[in-house]
Formats: C-alpha cells, sequence, structure tokens
C-alpha cells in the first residue's frame, strides 16, 4: 500500500504541474460554483451543505479504492489512523500533524499547513479568515465520506485559528 | 546595485500590483495616473520596436537604460507585464522577474482561491512573499546614494 502511494506521488511530479492544479482549480471553481448558486447571504450555510454533500459522495468511493489492499481495520482508532496517514498522503501530499482523541468518539485532527489553505495566508495576518471555511467544506464531506464507507457514522465540523492551520472535529455517533 | 520599484500590469493595462524600494525621487502625480503613463509609454515601446526593427524580432522590447536607471520590461504570452526598475549595475533583473512570476505570482495569487484575477492584488501574502524574494536577491543592496 505505501509502496504504491509512494509511486503514484513520483509520477505526479514528472506528469507536470497541470496534475497537481487540476484539483486545486476543479476545487475552487466548486466552491465558486455553489457560492454563486445561494440566493441570499442567509443561505450560505445552507449552499455549503451541497459542497459537503459532494465531499462525502467523492470519499465514499475514494475510500473503495485506497483500501483495496488494506487488511480490515481492528477498531475505530486504527481506521482514524489511516485517514491520518495514507489517506491525507494520497490526497494531500503529507500525514495529518496531530491527532487527538478523548477516546469516546471525539476526534481532532490537526493539519498545520492544509493545502488548499497554504497559498492563502500565513499566521502573521488575519486576511481571508473569514473567507477560509467554504475552502473546508468539501474536506469535511471527504471525511465524513469515508468514514461512512468504513462504517463509522459521524459529523464532521472544521476550525480555523490562524492560517494556514486547520483542525477537524470528528464527532462519531455512538450506536 | 539596487532595486528601485516594480509594476505589475495586467493584459488589459490594469496596474495589479505596485512596490517600491529605493526610490528618490517622486512623479508628483497620483500612484494610478503614474501608471497609466508608464503601461502608455511601454505600449508605444512595444509597438515602437516591433514595427522598426529590421529583423523579425523573437521577444520584443527587453529593457531600456538611461544614464541613471534601467527599466527591465519581461511579458509573459498571458499578457501580463512585470516592469522593474533599477540601476545601472544590476544584471540579470530577467531571471528575477522570471522568478517571480513562477515563484511568487503563479504560486500565491493564481493559486488563491479567493484572489481574483486581472484585479490589483490584495493578498497580503503575495506582499510579503513578493518583498521576500527581492530583498534577498543579490539585485537589492539598499545604500543611500
Amino acid at each position: 500500500m505505501r509502496q504504491q502511494i509512494v509511486d503514484t506521488k513520483i509520477s505526479s511530479h514528472v506528469s507536470g504541474e497541470a496534475d497537481e492544479c487540476l484539483f486545486e482549480y476543479l476545487h475552487t471553481e466548486m466552491v465558486n460554483y455553489t457560492l454563486s448558486k445561494s440566493v441570499n447571504k442567509k443561505e450560505k450555510e445552507e449552499e455549503l451543505c451541497r459542497l459537503e454533500w459532494m465531499g462525502f459522495s467523492v470519499g465514499y468511493r475514494i475510500i473503495e479504492r485506497l483500501t483495496r489492499e488494506c487488511s480490515r481495520f481492528k477498531d475505530e482508532l486504527d481506521m482514524i489512523k489511516f485517514i491520518c496517514t495514507d489517506f491525507w498522503i494520497s490526497l494531500y501530499h503529507k500525514q495529518i500533524d496531530n491527532l487527538r482523541t478523548n477516546h469516546h468518539g471525539v476526534y481532532v485532527l490537526q493539519d498545520n499547513s492544509f493545502r488548499l489553505l497554504e497559498k492563502v495566508g500565513t499566521n502573521s495576518n488575519k486576511q481571508y479568515l473569514q473567507e477560509s471555511p467554504r475552502l473546508l467544506a468539501f474536506t469535511c464531506g471527504l471525511l465524513r465520506g469515508s468514514l461512512a464507507n468504513l462504517g463509522i457514522i459521524s459529523t464532521v465540523n472544521a476550525e480555523i485559528s490562524t492560517l494556514p492551520t486547520c483542525k477537524f472535529h470528528v464527532q462519531v455517533q455512538q450506536i | 546595485m539596487t532595486i528601485h520599484n516594480l509594476y505589475i500590469f495586467s493584459k488589459n493595462g490594469t496596474l495589479l500590483y505596485y512596490a517600491e524600494w529605493n526610490r528618490l525621487n517622486r512623479s508628483g502625480i497620483t500612484k494610478e495616473e503614474e501608471a497609466k503613463l508608464m503601461y502608455g509609454m511601454l505600449f508605444s515601446i512595444k509597438s515602437f520596436v516591433s514595427k522598426i526593427s529590421p529583423l523579425d524580432p523573437k521577444e520584443g522590447f527587453l529593457y531600456y537604460k538611461t544614464s541613471k536607471y534601467t527599466l527591465h520590461y519581461f511579458e509573459v504570452p498571458s499578457g501580463l507585464k512585470f516592469v522593474l526598475n533599477t540601476d545601472n549595475a544590476s544584471q540579470n533583473a530577467r531571471e528575477l522577474l522570471q522568478q517571480l512570476y513562477k515563484e511568487v505570482y503563479l504560486e500565491y495569487v493564481v493559486k488563491n482561491p479567493l484572489c481574483q484575477l486581472n484585479e490589483p492584488i490584495q493578498s497580503e501574502l503575495f506582499k510579503l512573499k513578493v518583498d521576500e524574494l527581492f530583498k534577498k536577491s543579490p539585485l537589492f543592496l539598499s545604500r543611500s546614494i
């Protein structure tokens, strides 16, 4: 599994920049499109839902392919660890920097330089902080969708205090 | 060697970004007027060069030099124009402009989803990176003349 990820990473560098940017630019357009569809300011929350739903479907599919050579996971924590390492590397070229849990279904995944935010700002200024949440809705859905296909029903929220650091709060629904 | 100032113009002549470091003489007009004047002159020089050149001008206008300063001009195929004023001793300003385009403009404007293209650049991160790039460049040796 690891070997395969390393391979695709190298080949993406060889095949040029378009590969790298395609997702980023498409993501930008998706965000703009869904926001442009919102009728008034009050509905903005609602529209991010749509983006989150797209992420959910994508994540649900991605996990099928990504885990094809993995053995079964022991428990919930094992799955979250997989998300933090292999899953994150294959999508964002790096691992989650920090994972915290209360062992009762709450996980906090912290990325200190999230790929979709690192070109937007640094911790030295507060510019764009307000607009940033819209760049995270898709990824929240992605996380939720992947976990759903692994059998974990959850809610995922994102939090940004300083760019480009962000935290994803995963709350697992206890059955 | 020293860098005086930098203009970035869009394809249709909007001033996207202006920065200055060691500029001793003010033009006495507003920044907007100055940008229009600058763009007009560049536009004329460009068409002058392409008309007057006895051979096929491959790259067209590259730079001009006065007794005091040199103006370097770098235009990319998409029509974006970078203009840099340095003193006459500065070399490789063209490479610096290419680097500015590739490592700063592409990364922090084009890849920033919250930046509108062809509008004046607001991103603080971009401003920071431009300043960083120029200050670490060998061309940038600030000294009082």
